[in-house]
């Protein structure tokens, strides 16, 4: 079947359905769809809702009279600080994707790069917050506990050993628990890009 | 319609929107999903629209922006549209239109173009609308040689597929 054929088919294709111009001005007004416009749209969300959690728990910590409370609540606040910086660092990665006007092998490339690089902070960030809310719970614990009393179940092996294992466990399961959760919500995207482009760099030899 | 640009995109879309339903019928399957892409490629048509210098046709603009849109876009159906049987198009056909002998070719060849990969269909896409290899290369990224070789195959496939 020749090219010439085919286009005569395709020709008489099947007819559409024109959209009306109110129709088309309204499309306008809607929302993307698209993975980053979406990635995009939920780190704005929790970047606000971390702005907004910190301010209301700064307003109540000033309220509260020096001591544990008091102290734990600086800590949460410290975390939430360290987070607003977080979803700025993606939220700058996210923006250096901009509308789709190169070409289709560029634009998926820089796609690609962008999900990748958005990724691998993701993760990182993580591997390195666990560790920190590790030591926040110990340092609860402490609280609770009163300090002394504390540092002295610190000082035996067996308290010891039990920490080490909990900490290699905690890591081990919440590293695993990012990486399954990465692969689950962005898996298929990434998979389908690397396939695409395996494709568009392959450079055929002449038949 | 809020202003003089809006005023021209719309007018540009109004004239040039088979293009982009036929985009829309090349990447998805149901009556839903193509209404969706539609919508997802006017926005992005629509942003960059301002930064649309005119160095490129504005047809071969359109393309590659819908292109990537579907190309880029994760699929929402789960069903892979390989596994549809040409039975089953026939039945659909039978079920719901009155087809004629055009018609029944046009959905062969839909299905047949539906076993290419995204990249095959956009090439095939853009050569049965008439664009020249020199275009759909810009559009892809890719050289005309490699262009002349993938068609050559596409062309193959099409022939295997359509019997």
């Amino acid at each position: 079947m020749e090219l010439e054929e085919l286009k005569h088919i395709w020709k008489q294709g099947e007819p559409f359905q024109p959209k009306g111009e109110a129709e088309l001005a309204s499309m306008l007004r809607g929302t993307s769809q698209s993975i980053i416009t979406k990635l995009k749209r939920s780190v704005w969300f929790e970047l606000l809702f971390t702005i907004g959690a910190g301010i209301a728990l700064f307003v109540y910590a000033l309220t509260l009279p020096s001591g544990a409370l008091k102290w734990t609540s600086l800590s949460i606040l410290l975390l939430l600080v360290v987070y607003s910086f977080y979803f700025i660092k993606k939220l700058i990665l996210l923006i250096r994707f901009d509308t789709a006007t190169t070409d289709i092998k560029s634009n998926l490339e820089k796609l690609y790069l962008t999900l990748s690089s958005y990724l691998k902070f993701y993760k990182r960030s993580y591997t390195i917050l666990y560790p920190v809310y590790f030591c926040l719970g110990l340092l609860f614990g402490a609280l609770e506990r009163g300090t002394a009393e504390f540092l002295e179940a610190l000082g035996q092996t067996k308290t010891i050993v039990y920490l080490i294992f909990v900490a290699a466990l905690f890591f081990f399961c919440s590293t695993w628990l990012t990486t399954w959760y990465l692969k689950k919500l962005y898996g298929n995207q990434m998979d389908k890009l690397r396939d695409v482009l395996y494709e568009l760099k392959q450079d055929l030899p002449a038949a | 319609l809020a202003n003089e640009e809006e005023k021209r995109f719309i007018t540009l879309i109004n004239e040039n929107q088979g293009l982009i339903h036929k985009v829309c019928i090349m990447y998805e399957h149901d009556y839903d999903a193509r209404n969706d892409l539609f919508q997802e490629i006017v926005l992005q048509l629509w942003r960059s629209f301002s930064s649309f210098r005119g160095e490129a046709k504005i047809t071969t603009w359109m393309y590659r922006i819908a292109l990537n849109t579907a190309i880029s876009g994760l699929r929402k159906h789960t069903r892979n549209v390989k596994t549809e049987d040409l039975r089953e198009v026939h039945f659909n056909i039978s079920e719901h239109y009155y087809a004629d002998e055009h018609e029944e070719d046009f959905q062969r060849l839909q299905w047949a173009i539906r076993q290419l990969t995204e990249v095959e269909r956009a090439m095939i896409m853009m050569a049965l609308e008439e664009v020249p290899y020199d275009e759909i290369a810009e559009t892809i990224g890719i050289t005309q040689n490699n262009v002349r070789v993938r068609m050559n195959r596409i062309r193959e496939k099409l022939r295997k597929f359509m019997g």
